[in-house]
């Protein structure tokens, strides 16, 4: 190598190399996709199939999502409705907060139950904006989707409005992050669910022969898009009879897969698995069965216990904590697999017993009525009940028994008849509360005193 | 229009270029020699005053350089000497410099921009350096450790003694609340990865919920790859006014280290050999039961273990069993150096071997570096620095767990009278817990292996020489590459493996990081006279930076097999974060009335895809200024005022733009995407850092003593927080940009030589640091960040006008029995010092260095722990008292039993003043006279021998194992909680060097 200096002319090229690196990283594109999840705006804005097959399966997913945890639907409806109790040592709260009060509107108590709701809504409204844009969807996938959608956004909007009953909810919740929606009444929130639930059977009825997506063991035998519509109808009978719409519940349960000769299991579930496929935890040995359960029991003729009462509980060693004890628990749910109704003709048949009865069918609900205490508890039958409060009291015992610790009956049914008081106490400190508040992130949200309702 | 901006400034900088050197005429020759005993002294520049042009001396010290004819000035100058000036007439022909040492540094030269670089003595930030001399006192694991006490400005707090890393610098202050929280380290003009990836121990501890890793796996930091050995000097830019030329990542401060080039002249080698042990050097005790108090607490069972009388059979010292040993450790370490006028070479390699004081713990690191430097011709140098590292930590199993697996979790559950060692190989269960610590220190394994490359090439071109003005090329492209796997077997037969539904478990976790560097740099100098000089400097920065974490949890080990596939239950995750970044900046440095004013003015643009738009660029100015007061007084010889502004971004964490699904779950076999609660912010930007300092420097009692003074405020703004949203959007929290936090700080550092005699130098230096970091703005509601979330357990809780590292607890309760919460301690330090001493005497030098932390606190839930279970030393109720006292009434001489009864009600008793004096470091040296030298084989040219120690003495009212301590790993709030730590250990090394 010779001590030859550069000549000036290579470096002014180096300088002038120099300058065009500059400008050619400046103008480089230097983005970076998210690698870890797909991203929500793909899904809105440039949809594929693939993706809404996803999400569908996420609304399945969402479902079932703070169903049985401790803090999930069962668990705390069972507490407040006086079915269970959660008696676990290192959190006194189930006892402390739910059972002697006050609820606030705050925390995994006063403020449950609601988030995962309105999640599952979230990817609902997603999913109907993706398929206006979705290329290479046939458009009877397209309305087999939508009224899917459509129909599991109404079981959310239901499952809130149960719990926050007459304080209201929001519904016209598809708006931007920084804008909230107006909270809507109790008659508002089932009056859309009902259109949910009506749009989206027009929808299926347009659907095709089968979903371009995977539905669970849970809906076996619902599972096209035509007999997904049964199982929108009975949710719709459901509102009928939590707002008094009788007649109309008659023709919905015509509509749905209601069937007194069938199997009275039949129905809709929710699945639970293991690893990515979150598991029941209903099956927690801190979860207790209310005694009251047993000694409020029938005898059978033969003078055993219901047969609802034997099958579904057990007794075990008991437990007495924060003013509290039992020796019951359920055995409805053996495993961390098991299958949590949605809805199922058992119901169906109650449904149909209070819709017969309040339509002016006496016999008809007597007979529906009969039905579930022969089949389902093995009790003799019953004469017509002489009165409406009389066929109230064989009904809610009927469900109470029947619907056991399968999602908040005991507490919504009481509330529905003003029988919250028929709710028994096990202190005199004890409360009974008609429905949870609205979480306080959405009052401040919307600088509202606290606690606010519609 | 951004383009034709740069271009200017190139065509600007082109014609400022000078006009060519002048002629040269004749030769000069002489000699560079050290004032204190004369040796010669090899590759000092000697050059022609006021300009570039000069030459290296060789081994002998001797050099001969042209000059032009008629009266000229030379200038002598070498690294850690005084540089000198000296005229050679016209008519004369030899020279000779003798340089004296320059304890204060003022010579030494300061990284102020991307590729420039001013001279300490007209330095306008307060830049603390760290020579690497300094670093390798006495040995330290890693290089963040061998820092810790030398830099004021900084908290360098270690996160337990677990072998190898997990060390926190926290540079002026808290910078952030949620975004990242570490310096930039950058290598020889490489940013490097100083990633700490958890080991995933949390799959087997359960710290928290599931399979996944967790910050409390007590992650090592990758900088501890590094070899200490290689380390030419450390420079710390602490903040914003030092740091804004490197732009949106600099927030925390950046770290530059040099590691050593070849000089010119003959091959030097450079042996090290050291020989040490490390030893448990504190352990907390447990409490002396006797029957009635064994079975009250731990149960009718415990009677077993007493005699008659109702005294224990035997007791042990359950934690040194544990921390049983005093491992040999070995280092072996070697380099090479040298060169030609062309070439210049460095090559290193180090072996190094720490056992751990536990079982089946310790350090080992490998090292090979090869730095060479090549002249192409006279106008372009290019270099190339290349590093592989290989460092294993094997770490035990500690810090927080669930699962009573973690060694101090246990033994603060474990009485002093059962036996848990092996009979015949065989362990014992531990009766009174569900884990023995020694059967899991010596059948489990928690291992980490790192492979890493970090490699260079620069290309210096000196585009324009000229006496006056000088243009230079300077491009740097490099990669680090490290690939780190995390082997934990934890094998079936272990007491807690032996009851799980699914014994043994197996993870495998490999993570893999590219981080991409190229930059370009052109810097133009000119200085029409000596007393001025403008360094014009502008140039591009492109980083890519690419972590790719996976994960295989697999239990029910069939066989105790290691293999991830041996056993039927296999968990999986993955992580990938990657980011690019784009940066220009200029800069504009003036050097002037006689090097007495330095003003200096810059600004870097920069884009990142971390940002909602990738393609927007932030800009970050600075601007400084210094001016030196010569000898103003007798006594003063120099008094350096100096300002100075800048502004650095932290970066948003890579994610946070986005609002994503999860993919994660599945429902009867089919995989489904669900809305995750916190939405990213698609216009999230950078936080912004301000900072403005000021200080002055003085040069006293004809240099033999200096005072460095800063004082600084730093705003960060835009900080990135979490809003609560109304959970009916459907999710819960958004990233968004908000917020004020600011650092007001005061740093102090005295050097001084009181001695400074042939026979007798005593060298000294006391650094002060003081910092007060204070929530001025919260667009969110107070919220409480890290720790366990209980106020029963404090918590660090961000308030509006509170520290930002306050910590509330409980203390009482109010009318309605609710507890009352406030705060009751804050984590950050009141102040820290560090004192440094050397006395050199004749060939013995003695150096120690003591590092003092006044305040801070530290929530010792380990405290806790041996409480709840009546095992702590002083569990017992003091003579004369017959039942608890409230904590209150009782406090600070708390027995555990009031401690523990106060739980819930209280927290100061679990809240402790973190205050300590440490002795970080004891060498004592003897330098090997030439007699002893003239009688070793080969040509030995000198030797040391070096007892030295690291941390061998801690003085504190602590009550846990080290008040270093941090159960979260790094954390810039939460940091400071104390949950069955690994224990701390002192070293002693014996080192002998040779030089050949």
């Amino acid at each position: 190598m010779t001590n030859r200096p550069f000549p000036v002319l290579r470096a002014r090229a180096a300088a002038a190399g120099l300058a065009a690196a500059l400008a050619l990283g400046a103008c480089g594109d230097i983005d970076i996709p998210e690698y870890d999840n797909p991203s929500i705006e793909q899904l809105q804005g440039s949809p594929t199939p693939a993706g809404i097959r996803a999400a569908a399966v996420g609304l399945l997913i969402g479902a079932k999502t703070d169903m049985t945890n401790r803090t999930g639907y069962v668990s705390m409806l069972g507490i407040v409705g006086r079915e269970s109790y959660t008696l676990d040592v290192s959190d006194p709260r189930y006892v402390s907060e739910l059972l002697v009060g006050p609820v606030t509107n705050s925390g995994a108590f006063g403020a449950g139950m609601w988030n995962p709701r309105y999640a599952n809504v979230r990817l609902g409204n997603i999913i109907l904006h993706a398929l206006d844009a979705v290329a290479g969807m046939t458009p009877a996938e397209k309305s087999a989707v939508r009224g899917f959608t459509k129909t599991m956004q109404a079981l959310d909007l239901l499952l809130v409005i149960n719990t926050r009953d007459a304080n209201g909810a929001p519904i016209d919740v598809d708006t931007p992050l920084d804008q909230v929606a107006p909270i809507s009444t109790r008659a508002a929130v089932f009056a859309r669910i009902v259109q949910l639930l009506d749009e989206g059977r027009t929808d299926l009825a347009a659907g095709g022969a089968s979903f371009p997506f995977p539905l669970t063991p849970g809906f076996a035998g619902l599972d096209t898009p035509a007999s997904f519509i049964k199982f929108n109808r009975a949710l719709r009978a459901r509102v009928d009879a939590y707002t008094g719409q009788y007649a109309a519940a008659l023709n919905d349960l015509s509509q749905s897969f209601l069937n007194p000769a069938g199997s009275l299991a039949a129905g809709a579930y929710n699945v639970y698995g293991s690893g990515s496929d979150a598991p029941n935890e209903l099956s927690n040995p801190v979860i207790y069965a209310h005694p009251a359960l047993e000694t409020d029991a029938e005898h059978k003729p033969d003078a055993t216990l219901d047969n609802r009462v034997l099958t579904k509980l057990v007794h075990v060693t008991p437990r007495s904590f924060s003013g509290v004890t039992s020796d019951l628990q359920f055995t409805l749910y053996p495993s961390n697999t098991s299958p949590v109704p949605i809805i199922r003709n058992e119901e169906l048949i109650l449904l149909r017993a209070e819709a017969r009865w309040f339509t002016g069918d006496k016999p008809g609900a007597t007979a529906d009525l009969n039905l579930i205490r022969t089949t389902a508890g093995g009790l003799a039958a019953i004469a017509q009940p002489a009165s409406d409060a009389a066929f109230i009291t064989e009904l809610l015992k009927q469900r109470r028994y029947s619907l056991m610790f399968e999602g908040g009956h005991r507490w919504i049914d009481a509330r529905r008849f003003n029988r919250l008081s028929d709710l028994p106490l096990d202190q005199p400190t004890h409360i009974r509360i008609p429905a949870f508040q609205i979480p306080l992130s959405e009052c401040q949200a919307r600088n509202l005193d606290s606690p606010c309702h519609a | 229009m951004r383009k034709r901006t740069r271009l200017f400034v190139l065509a600007a900088a082109l014609a400022l270029t000078g006009v060519p050197a002048a002629a040269q005429q004749r030769e000069i020759s002489g000699t560079v020699t050290a004032a204190q005993g004369g040796q010669p002294l090899a590759g000092a520049r000697v050059t022609l005053a006021g300009t570039s042009r000069g030459v290296n001396t060789g081994p002998d010290g001797s050099f001969r350089i042209g000059a032009p004819a008629g009266d000229v000035r030379l200038r002598a100058a070498l690294l850690g000497y005084v540089a000198a000036e000296q005229s050679v007439p016209a008519g004369q022909g030899t020279v000779a410099f003798r340089l004296a040492t320059d304890a204060l540094r003022l010579e030494q030269v300061v990284v102020t921009g991307q590729a420039t670089s001013v001279a300490r003595r007209n330095l306008a930030n307060g830049v603390s350096t760290v020579s690497g001399e300094d670093v390798q006192r006495a040995p330290a694991q890693t290089v963040d450790k061998a820092l810790q006490g030398k830099i004021p400005g900084a908290v360098i707090s270690t996160n337990s003694g677990a072998p190898g890393g997990g060390v926190q610098i926290n540079m002026r202050g808290t910078n952030t609340i949620n975004a990242s929280s570490d310096p930039l380290w950058v290598i020889d003009g490489v940013v490097v990865s100083d990633a700490r990836i958890p080991s995933g121990q949390n799959a087997i501890t359960k710290a928290v919920t599931g399979d996944n890793a967790s910050v409390q796996d007590a992650p090592t930091n990758r900088i501890s790859d590094l070899n200490p050995e290689d380390i030419a000097s450390v420079e710390v830019l602490k903040g914003a006014s030092a740091a804004a030329i490197y732009g949106s990542r600099a927030a925390n401060g950046v770290i530059i280290v040099t590691t050593r080039r070849g000089r010119e002249g003959r091959p030097r080698v450079s042996l090290t050999q050291r020989a040490g042990f490390s030893e448990v050097s504190n352990t907390l005790g447990s409490r002396s039961f006797d029957r009635t108090s064994a079975v009250a607490a731990f149960g009718p069972a415990a009677g077993a273990f007493f005699d008659a009388s109702g005294q224990p059979i035997q007791t042990f010292d359950q934690e040194r069993l544990l921390a049983h040993r005093k491992p040999v450790a070995l280092e072996t370490s070697a380099s090479v150096s040298g060169g030609t006028a062309a070439t210049r070479y460095y090559m290193s390699g180090l072996v190094q071997d720490e056992p751990g004081i536990i079982d089946n713990t310790g350090f080992q690191k490998q090292s090979v570096r090869l730095n060479v430097e090549q002249r192409l011709g006279e106008r372009v140098e290019v270099s190339l620095t290349s590093n592989v590292l290989h460092t294993v930590a094997d770490r035990g199993l500690t810090n927080n767990d669930n699962a009573a697996v973690s060694y101090y979790m246990v033994l603060s559950g474990t009485p002093s009278f059962v036996d848990l060692r092996a009979q015949n190989g065989v362990f014992p269960n531990n009766p009174l817990g569900a884990s023995n610590p020694l059967q899991t220190a010596a059948l489990g394994k928690n291992d980490e292996n790192v492979w890493r490359i970090i490699s260079a090439g620069t290309l210096n071109v000196d585009l324009r020489r000229g006496e006056h003005a000088s243009l230079r090329l300077i491009g740097i492209g490099g990669a680090d590459y490290f690939n780190q796997d995390n082997g934990l077997l934890f094998p079936p037969e272990l007491q807690f493996m032996a009851v799980d539904p699914q014994p043994g478990a197996s993870l495998l976790a490999n993570s893999h990081n590219l981080n991409l560097n190229l930059n370009a740099n052109l810097v133009h100098a000119w200085n029409p006279h000596a007393g001025l000089t403008a360094t014009t400097s502008t140039g591009f920065q492109f980083e890519d930076r690419d972590l790719n974490i996976h994960r295989v949890v697999t239990r029910d080990l069939v066989a105790g097999q290691g293999n991830i596939n041996s056993g039927p239950s296999s968990t999986i995750f993955q992580n990938r974060a990657r980011v690019r970044d784009f940066g220009v900046y200029a800069q504009e440095e003036v050097l002037a009335l006689e090097s007495r004013l330095l003003l200096t003015a810059g600004v870097r643009a920069d884009r990142s895809s971390a940002n909602g738009d990738p393609d927007h660029y932030f800009f970050y100015p600075k601007a400084a200024a210094s001016y030196r007061f010569p000898d103003l007084a007798g006594w003063l010889d120099d008094l350096k005022l100096r300002a100075a502004y800048g502004e650095t971004g932290n970066q948003p964490l890579y994610g946070q733009k986005f609002t994503t699904l999860d993919a994660t779950q599945s429902i009867a076999g089919n995989g489904g995407v669900v809305i995750q609660g916190v939405a990213g912010s698609a216009d999230i930007k950078p936080e912004r850092q301000r900072e403005l300092e000021a200080g002055f420097d003085a040069t006293l009692l004809d240099g033999r003593a200096q005072l460095e003074a800063t004082v600084y405020e730093k705003r960060i703004t835009d900080m990135l927080l979490q809003r609560t949203l109304a959970g009916s959007t459907g999710f819960l929290t958004q990233i968004f940009n908000g917020g004020e936090l600011r650092n007001r700080g005061l740093e102090l550092a005295l050097s001084a030589t009181p001695l400074d005699r042939a026979d007798l130098q005593w060298t000294t230096r006391t650094t002060f640091y003081t910092n007060k970091a204070t929530i001025e703005s919260l667009p969110v509601p107070s919220f409480i960040t890290g720790a366990f979330g209980s106020t029963a357990l404090g918590v660090f809780q961000v308030q509006e006008g509170r520290s930002a590292t306050q910590i509330v607890g409980r203390n009482g309760r109010d009318a309605a029995n609710a507890p009352i919460e406030e705060q009751l301690g804050d984590a950050t330090p009141q102040w820290k010092m560090g004192f440094s001493n050397e006395l050199r005497f004749g060939a013995l030098s003695l150096y120690g260095l003591v590092d003092w932390q006044h305040g801070g606190d530290v929530i010792n839930l380990t405290r806790l722990l041996y409480d709840a279970v009546g095992n702590s030393p002083d569990f017992a109720l003091p003579a004369g008292i017959s039942s608890p006292r409230a904590v209150p009434d009782c406090m600070p001489n708390c027995s555990g039993l009031e401690r523990v009864s106060g739980f819930g009600t209280y927290t100061q008793q679990y809240i402790e003043d973190a205050s300590y004096v440490k002795l970080r470091e004891v060498a004592l040296s003897w330098t090997l006279p030439r007699s002893v030298l003239a009688r070793m084989p080969g040509r030995v040219q000198d030797g040391r021998i070096t007892l030295s120690g690291r941390n061998l003495v801690t003085w504190t009212d602590y009550t846990g194992l080290d008040p270093e301590v941090s159960n979260f790993g790094n954390q810039q709030i939460a940091r400071n909680v104390d949950v069955a730590p690994f224990p701390p250990s002192r070293s002693f090394w014996l080192t002998i060097n040779l030089g050949l």
